[in-house]
């Protein structure tokens, strides 16, 4: 029984936690159309890409301290309810469900696609608002491809909040090529300067292989590749890049680029 | 908060070294709600990749009721699409026929997904009641 209330307060941690991750998202507007009109094989690919994300970040600061491939597969799968369950019950109040019945495709397209960031919010808050001891020595473990899934799910995470507003298109539309690869230099710049330099609590055992060359080349780079690849990635799920000229896919991969390098970059700190 | 619970989290965690049975109800049941909600909603948007309806929107405008106000004629109207893709920024028109000039009314409504509606209003000055009445959409944007 006493197993049964301290999972229920892990439970409740984790919903105040996806309740406070993603809000954000909860009240844009464009997730609402969006889970309307995202083409149906993406809504699919990115649900069952959602399973084995949450799978792995269970592993790395899931809302129970555990370490078998069982208890991560509850965890993530909880996570996730929670997120489906905190997103319908919000969109419901919010008024966005109305009309919708509850097997339709509006309905379920909506809430799904709230769910995954909600359930990512849930497993982080585990760690972030419970205690840090078993969290902290997962931390450690994280070998160089740990590290690797670690920046993309921070990547994906932060750049998920913005990636399905308009402004996302508008800003990669105002900018020219030297804005573009300004925002890259300092993306770059960033990603390298957060992740190596300033020294944010939590990432003592941060290495710095060597001179800046071989961290730069082993840690900075594969980081923006994959935070680039985030923003490509989520941009076709929302349809951003359908008929749209190559060159200006670029510029809008950059442009959600940079909040994806901050994520992959604090990465370590949230998660 | 945190020193109370940290004494019985770790007894709680220090017998997680057993396999198997010290996993708690309430953890199966909520993996288990969970497991439900992941694979509905995987389940229904499979479905629909496989066996939706495919082709533009085909959007028809329902009557639905005409009520008269005092700063005239308001015209509730429902916009289905029938299509199997989804509209955007859908333009509704009204002409109502009459002896002298045909009187217009334009509405827009922002989303129509597929098979479902939306519903808007046109507002008139004479009587749509009196006079034929043509609805239909004029134009739309795809949704993305």
């Amino acid at each position: 029984m006493d197993a049964n209330v301290e999972y229920g307060r892990a439970l409740a941690r984790a919903a105040g936690g996806a309740l406070l991750f993603s809000f954000p998202l909860l009240m844009t507007m464009e997730m609402w159309s969006l889970g309307v009109t995202v083409d149906r094989w993406r809504l699919l690919l990115f649900l069952l890409l959602t399973l084995p994300m949450l799978v792995g970040l269970s592993y790395f600061a899931g809302f129970e301290p555990t370490f078998r491939l069982k208890d991560e597969v509850l965890d993530a799968l909880a996570a996730f309810g929670l997120g489906f369950l905190l997103s319908a019950a919000l969109l419901g109040v919010f008024g966005v469900l109305h009309g919708e019945s509850l097997g339709s495709q509006g309905a379920w397209g909506k809430v799904s696609l709230c769910a995954a960031p909600a359930a990512v919010g849930a497993l982080l808050a585990g760690k972030q608002l419970g205690e840090r001891g078993l969290g902290s020595r997962e931390k450690a473990q994280a070998g160089p491809l740990g590290e690797l899934f670690l920046m993309a799910v921070g990547a994906a995470f932060l750049a998920f909040n913005v990636a399905p507003t308009e402004e996302m298109i508008l800003i990669a539309y105002q900018m020219g090529p030297l804005h573009t690869l300004l925002l890259v230099a300092a993306s770059i710049a960033l990603l390298h300067l957060f992740v190596y330099r300033l020294g944010f609590p939590g990432e003592a055992k941060r290495r710095e292989a060597g001179n800046f060359m071989r961290t730069f080349v082993g840690f900075t780079a594969p980081g923006y590749g994959v935070a680039l690849l985030m923003s490509l990635y989520l941009l076709w799920t929302f349809g951003r890049t359908d008929g749209v000229a190559v060159h200006e896919i670029a510029t809008m991969t950059v442009v959600l680029g940079f909040p994806a390098a901050l994520g992959a970059a604090t990465a370590r700190l949230v998660v | 908060m945190a020193k109370p619970r940290s004494p019985s989290r770790r007894a709680a965690a220090a017998p997680k070294s057993k396999p198997a049975n010290d996993i708690p109800a309430l953890e199966w049941a909520s993996a288990a709600v969970g497991l439900a909600l992941a694979a509905t909603a995987i389940g229904l948007t499979t479905w629909d990749a496989v066996f939706g309806v495919d082709g533009p929107p085909a959007i028809e405008v329902r009557l639905k009721s005409v009520s008269a106000t005092p700063h005239g004629y308001v015209v509730e109207v429902e916009a289905f699409n029938h299509g199997g893709s989804p509209a955007a920024q859908v333009q509704i028109e009204g002409v109502l026929a009459s002896e002298a000039e045909p009187e217009t009314a334009n509405a827009t409504i922002d989303y129509i997904p597929e098979q479902s509606g939306a519903s808007g209003g046109l507002i008139f000055e004479r009587d749509p009641r009196a006079h034929a009445l043509k609805l239909r959409a004029k134009g739309f944007a795809d949704a993305f």
